[in-house]
């Protein structure tokens, strides 16, 4: 009798325990899902019921031109992006691991300063920084292009930028998920393989990558999610143009549903978007596990 | 955000305590932040003080795509205000969304206002296709070409009284440039060529003034030869970029600088910027003589873009106002047409006649100069599709813009932009 009292007790304690998050998952998250899966098939407008109009919608959205357009500009962005961003943050982790005390920390600091900055504040740097008119970047331009280049409304430069922003602004974090993982890495392995005449390039290619190999992999995963879900910058800097070659999925489900008020579409957009996060991820995910387990 | 919580606060405390002597709390969007915002809180602060049974309690928020975002949900779930200024421009795109509420007879009546006090083509802008009145004309305000004097001086197109002269045509107009530049003035035309409004205006004034139109009342995009006829606008901003005239992607205060800083002697841009150069020229910070006219003639007919500021009232989610407070609405709608001489100190013209045609308007300089531009302006098209944070003006960056300063032949960008603007009206 007590063993079931308590045993009814353990249970009701469980569930006292995951109830808040099963609340809040449900009221923020399920809930919500469900709305966009229902509105996706109407016609609604951004606020308020509409009608069920079945696949609509989405018949729609193969035929949008632009949504091509948006959905190459994303792939553009994660090209320019992930593996770059990825290298890099490599790089300066190496690097910051090989200094020591406060001159660590202070480097460390350093890159991650960015990071912490919100992203109207980051365009708005950017955006003085490399004014067509009094931008202190334009000299460099200049260097390179032979003239000064008005970035942000010109079509070949404007990605690039917008990625080069990004890369800037995000990098101090997946330095510090590869500092982590440098960390794991037990120093044995390298006093051992020094021991047996192993080199510094030896010693990173047999000892470094394979056993960070996890961390890259989550790295590149993370921003293949977060690269794909560009929004912010190009609507701050340069508002999808010029000629819509910047113009990215996420800035159609904001211009279809606050500008247009067409709801019901931004809706079938939106979940567009998330099941090519949800499928290109896992697959990618899975793919760089397999590469890690060979 | 935080602008938007606070007024949903401020409107549910209002709620709260409905108590305070029947006072009538209205809350008041409006969109005035430069010099016009100053001269609109004093016109707020004036009716507070004579009508202590009506409190206003106004927020100014962000121009463009963030007010009308902002104005559409708000409203929509019934955290609207209970007034706003509202764009005429952008009348056809609130009926389609369906937040504006009708101003019937019995309201005019409330304001003291008949439909016969204002301007025939401010009063059809307020209108929707039934002829439904969803808002009140305030002013109407277009494009002027503002100039300097001092760059002028030995050409021929400064006459002997200190006013523009000799320009009839494109011709003239380009040769004034020329005169210009050799006068010492490194941007000859300046305006926002690298924004939307700024683009768009100059865009849609040389159209019009050919005759073309953007969208047919029938819902037709650039139909007839108009498309030949904005390929012509935009190959002729084009050559203005060429020929060094025009400053490259300026944005909207970069435009206003090059002009006050002495920089460009002609400069196309709102009436909302007179106080700038007024207030500019009085502290004796402008460095010059300026004047301000019509914009000439460039392409036949003389004509330039206007739009209007109105007052509209929206709903207030699935409740309705109550009688009072809407009777209180209206009071202040009337109380500010009256009181609008002091609004066209921002250089609007007013929209309600008894204003526009008192001795006192006639007397205020410059808005006399060009106050005759209110018969023959052209407004935007009456669609969904144009006016205010419309899909006309994001064409406006998106192509106009870029091809303006070479990225794209003139005839591909009117292809492109009859494409958007085609899509945008499905």
């Amino acid at each position: 009798m007590a063993m079931i009292r308590n045993q009814r007790r353990h249970r009701l304690v469980a569930y006292s325990l995951i109830l808040p998050f099963v609340a809040i998952f449900a009221l923020v998250f399920a809930y919500p899902i469900v709305e966009v899966i229902r509105l996706s098939f109407t016609n609604a407008t951004l606020i308020g019921g509409g009608e069920w109009v079945g696949l609509q919608n989405y018949r729609e959205l193969l035929a949008d031109r632009l949504f091509y357009t948006s959905l190459k500009n994303n792939g553009y962005f994660v090209l320019l992006t992930v593996i770059p961003t990825t290298a890099i943050a490599l790089g300066i982790a190496l690097m910051v691991q090989r200094l020591s005390g406060r001159l660590q920390a202070l480097a460390l600091a350093l890159f991650f300063l960015p990071y912490i900055l919100p992203v109207s504040v980051v365009t708005q740097i950017w955006a003085w920084m490399l004014d067509f008119q009094f931008g202190i970047l334009q000299p460099v331009l200049e260097l390179i292009a032979g003239k000064p280049v008005p970035v942000f409304k010109n079509p070949h430069w404007v990605m690039p930028m917008v990625a080069l922003v990004t890369i800037w602004w995000t990098n101090g974090f997946n330095v510090l998920l590869f500092l982590a993982g440098l960390r794991n890495i037990p120093q044995d392995l390298y006093e051992a393989s020094a021991l047996d005449g192993a080199n510094r390039r030896q010693q990173f290619t047999r000892v470094t990558w394979p056993l960070l190999w996890p961390v890259v992999a989550l790295v590149l995963t993370l921003q293949l999610i977060l690269q794909l879900k560009l929004f912010d910058q190009v609507y701050l800097l340069s508002e999808g143009g010029p000629f819509n070659s910047s113009y990215v999925l996420l800035l159609m489900v904001y211009r279809e549903a606050f500008q247009q008020n067409h709801g019901g579409y931004a809706a079938a957009i939106s979940l567009v978007v998330f099941l090519l996060i949800v499928t290109v991820s896992v697959l990618q995910y899975q793919l760089l596990r397999i590469r890690g387990r060979k | 955000m935080k602008l938007f919580t606070s007024v949903a606060l401020a409107a549910l405390l209002g709620g709260a305590l409905p108590a305070l002597a029947a006072q009538q709390e209205i809350t008041w969007w409006d969109f005035f932040a430069g010099g016009d915002g100053a001269r609109m809180k004093a016109l707020i602060q004036e009716f507070n003080d004579e009508n202590p049974d009506i409190k206003v309690k106004a927020t100014t928020l962000e121009w463009g795509t963030p007010f009308y975002t902002k104005v559409r949900t708000s409203a929509a779930v019934g955290q609207g205000p209970d007034v706003m200024t509202y764009h005429l421009s952008r009348l056809p795109m609130g009926l389609k969304e369906g937040i504006l509420t009708p101003i019937t007879d019995a309201d005019l009546q409330a304001a003291g206002l008949s439909q016969d006090d204002f301007y025939a083509a401010a009063l059809a802008a307020a209108k929707g296709p039934d002829g439904t009145l969803y808002a009140v004309p305030f002013d109407i305000h277009s494009t002027v070409l503002f100039y300097n004097k001092d760059l002028l001086k030995g050409t021929p197109y400064l006459g002997e009284d200190g006013n523009l002269t000799g320009i009839d045509g494109l011709d003239s107009f380009e040769g004034a440039l020329e005169a210009a530049k050799s006068n010492g003035s490194t941007a000859p035309l300046s305006y926002a060529t690298g924004d939307d409004g700024g683009v768009y205006r100059v865009f849609y004034t040389l159209l019009a003034q050919q005759g073309g139109e953007l969208i047919s009342t029938d819902g037709q995009v650039l139909p007839g030869d108009s498309a030949e006829k904005a390929a012509r606008a935009i190959e002729i901003m084009t050559k203005w970029t060429e020929n060094g005239w025009q400053p490259e992607q300026a944005l909207y205060e970069a435009s206003v600088a090059l002009f006050t800083s002495g920089k460009s002697a002609f400069f196309f841009n709102g009436a909302w910027e007179v106080p700038t150069m007024v207030d500019l020229s009085a502290k004796n910070e402008l460095g010059f003589e300026w004047g301000v006219a019509e914009i000439p003639t460039l392409m036949g007919k003389q004509t330039n873009w206007a739009d209007s500021h109105g007052w509209a009232v929206p709903i207030q989610g699935k409740s309705e106002m109550s009688a009072e407070k809407r009777e209180a609405v209206m009071k202040l709608i009337g109380w500010m047409e009256k009181h609008s001489l002091d609004w066209a100190a921002a250089g609007h013209i007013p929209a309600y006649k008894p204003v526009a045609s008192s001795p006192e308007f006639a007397a205020m300089k410059p808005n006399s100069n060009y106050a005759g531009l209110a018969d023959r302006a052209t407004y935007d098209p009456r669609s969904p599709a144009a006016g205010v944070a419309s899909p006309t003006y994001d064409a406006a960056v998106n192509i106009i813009a870029p091809a303006i300063h070479g990225y794209m032949p003139p005839t591909e960008a009117v292809e492109q932009l009859k494409a958007e603007l085609e899509k945008a009206m499905k």
